[in-house]
């Protein structure tokens, strides 16, 4: 069986119109007002230019609101694997005695369609954060039940760098299947039994085999084409970048680096791969509450204080590091690759102007500077072992 | 059940170690758990107060005294002054046991060195009775236990045993000022007084642990001594949500605290970056 099918626009949509239609939640790019509030505010006060849309993954209440020509989504696929805050158990107290009420960890199938490669390649690599020794289950329930369908990336611009830290606009990591523009629709490639799935269930609105025909040729030269695009913008040795910053801890370019920094979370908050969480109780009235597990920043001094008052890490610059580190060294010593897809979100949303692309070629730039080869460098540490 | 959902114990008994630290001896409610619950000396776990969250600390009680497990902890942030609160029957939160251990089993037929400061002999205190409850299997035991005054030492009780067994050379040191009309320890800081004390290093192995200070000035006093990096251990702690290595708050350079420690020896202490 050809493992390259077509599927044009108007079935696309019906595709996302029959899952809708059995029940199941489509997640995918959504144009939403820039407004959020269209009903009560837009219709009287508010001067925002209606016109401006912010583009948004959302759960779908019809197929036609399925937008598949814009950019980035504002915020990653993160939450709907890692919500924004979530329940962990739930207690009840009666006397002296308490009552603690487990939360499911097996969810109902999900599809998402136009997913961008960055924000699916983004859950492969927090897959081992959550599996390398305990197993999370809430978020292995929510990655077994969803379906993933990317799209090659169909806006690319100068903050992103995928192919720069080891995926690629095209690509299917952390996906089941990817989906190209062309000529009246797309060139869909399933990528694993769930991807194929999706076509056994909805055969009618796929047609066979585009291999050898001009619709896979046009396909593969878009897919090359976005690969060139974002290439452009940055190419660094990750290997030499992660030996760099592993022996030079206290080096000066780090806290230069950060200088713009002023700590306020929002690349951790939009970051697909940014996965640190707090764990809090949240009294709902007497006796009775939620434990919840909420997204949390490195960049606030409150991550790391202790209760005595003592602070590992109690200057901005040093929590930049440990930012920069954390994905470029630490998760790389452990895992193999780097903790970040080049979505270029936390250069979008700085309103400090703190640039990765930037950061990143300096980095490199030094790793490759003759003389400062550090003999260390050789020899990464195996304490993260 | 998920892997952050707590355990539940019930308080059953609370001991006042000084003003603002206290000693909670917590059994599991379910009965299979309470028999078959097992930890090694070193782990920690994270323990609740349901409505205030939940806090890092290691087992203070030995995995030879089955049947229930000990914390003990200063009053000093939201949790903990929730927990200070809580009364014998009450029901408490654990998740645990976590992080790596002591490695005891390997230091049969050496001399052990304990050496703490304050709160710190909490972790040490699970390591003391461990090789106490199988003295025969170790050689000398030596303690050296200081507080800022004779009103911070923690375990009184425990203090006094260890004190007047024959097999335990015990020295117990408040700061200058610390002491009282009374008080028959010594008098001074205590890496002075481990100096003073001067456990032979042959064969031995040392166990520090204490506000970092203490930590920081011992190791080199040791070091003197005699011993070696790889023989002497000590626990960090850092504030940690999860326990589990997912959390991302407790590591120092690319060590986690709960994963790769609590138990560090000098040696893998030393190559660690200046970050805690």
């Amino acid at each position: 069986m050809s493992d390259r099918y077509f599927i044009s626009d108007s079935d696309l949509r019906g595709l996302a119109a029959d899952l809708l239609g059995a029940g199941t939640e489509v997640i995918a790019p959504v144009a939403t007002d820039i407004c959020q509030s269209p009903s009560a505010i837009a219709a009287t006060a508010c001067t925002l230019d209606h016109s401006l849309v912010d583009i948004d993954y959302r759960a779908l209440t019809s197929a036609d609101e399925l937008d598949l020509d814009r950019g980035l989504p504002q915020l990653s696929l993160k939450g709907y694997f890692l919500p924004e805050h979530e329940a962990l158990c739930s207690w009840k107290q009666k006397g002296t005695t308490i009552e603690v009420e487990e939360v499911p960890t097996e969810f109902a199938a999900r599809v998402v369609l136009a997913a961008k490669p960055c924000d699916a390649a983004a859950l492969e690599v927090v897959d081992k954060v959550m599996n390398w020794d305990y197993k999370d289950e809430l978020w292995n329930g929510r990655r077994e039940a969803t379906t993933i369908v990317n799209l090659t990336c169909p806006m690319i611009d100068d903050s992103c760098f995928c192919t720069a830290v080891g995926t690629a606009p095209d690509d299917v990591k952390g996906a089941d299947g990817l989906l190209t523009p062309v000529a009246g629709g797309y060139v869909y490639e399933p990528a694993t039994d769930k991807g194929r799935a999706l076509i056994e269930g909805n055969k009618a609105r796929f047609s066979g085999d585009v291999e050898a025909d001009t619709l896979g040729r046009e396909a593969d030269d878009e897919r090359a084409a976005s690969r060139r695009r974002v290439a452009a913008n940055l190419e660094i040795d990750a290997e030499s970048v992660r030996d760099w910053i592993d022996t030079h801890f206290e080096d000066p370019l780090l806290s230069q680096l950060a200088i713009r920094c002023n700590g306020c979370g929002a690349c951790t908050s939009v970051c697909p791969t940014c996965h640190c969480f707090d764990i809090v109780d949240e009294q709902e009235g007497v006796g009775h509450g939620t434990r919840r597990r909420c997204w949390d920043t490195c960049q606030a001094p409150t991550f790391t204080l202790h209760a005595s008052g003592h602070n590992p890490r109690d200057d901005q610059h040093v929590r930049y590091r440990q930012r920069i580190n954390h994905k470029f060294a630490i998760y790389p010593l452990k895992f193999g690759e780097v903790l970040c897809t080049g979505c270029g979100r936390c250069t979008r949303v700085c309103h400090a102007g703190q640039d990765l692309v930037e950061i990143l070629q300096a980095i490199d730039i030094a790793a490759r500077r003759p003389g400062d080869a550090d003999p260390a460098a050789a020899e990464p540490e195996e304490a993260a072992s | 059940m998920n892997i952050y959902q707590p355990l539940l114990t019930t308080v059953t008994e609370v001991v006042d170690e000084t003003a603002d630290t206290r000693t909670l001896r917590l059994e599991f409610q379910d009965e299979a758990l309470r028999k078959d619950f097992s930890f090694k000396a070193g782990q920690f776990g994270e323990y609740s107060v349901f409505g205030a969250g939940e806090s890092t600390f290691c087992i203070a009680s030995s995995p030879t005294r089955e049947g229930y497990i000990e914390c003990s902890f200063k009053a000093i942030g939201k949790v903990t002054t929730e927990l200070r609160e809580v009364n014998i029957g009450d029901t408490v939160g654990f998740r645990g046991p976590y992080g790596n251990w002591f490695p005891v089993d390997d230091w049969k037929g050496k001399d052990v060195v304990f050496v703490a400061g304050g709160i710190g002999l909490a972790p040490v205190r699970c390591v003391i009775w461990n090789v106490l409850d199988r003295r025969d299997e170790f050689g000398d035991v030596t303690i050296v236990y200081g507080a800022r005054s004779v009103d911070d030492l923690v375990y009184k009780r425990e203090l006094e045993e260890w004190g007047s067994r024959a097999d335990v050379k015990m020295v117990t040191t408040v700061d200058p000022g610390g002491e009282t009309k009374d008080w028959t320890g010594e008098v001074g800081y205590v890496t002075p007084v481990v100096e003073k004390t001067a456990p032979k290093a042959d064969n031995a192995v040392a166990v520090v642990c204490g506000p970092p200070i203490v930590v920081k000035l011992t190791l080199p006093v040791l070091e003197q001594l005699g011993f070696a990096d790889d023989a002497v251990f000590t626990t960090l702690e850092n504030r940690m949500k999860c326990g589990l290595g997912k959390c991302g708050r407790c590591n120092i350079g690319p060590v986690y605290v709960c994963k790769d420690g609590p138990v560090f020896t000098a040696a893998q202490m030393k190559a660690l970056p200046a970050e805690f």
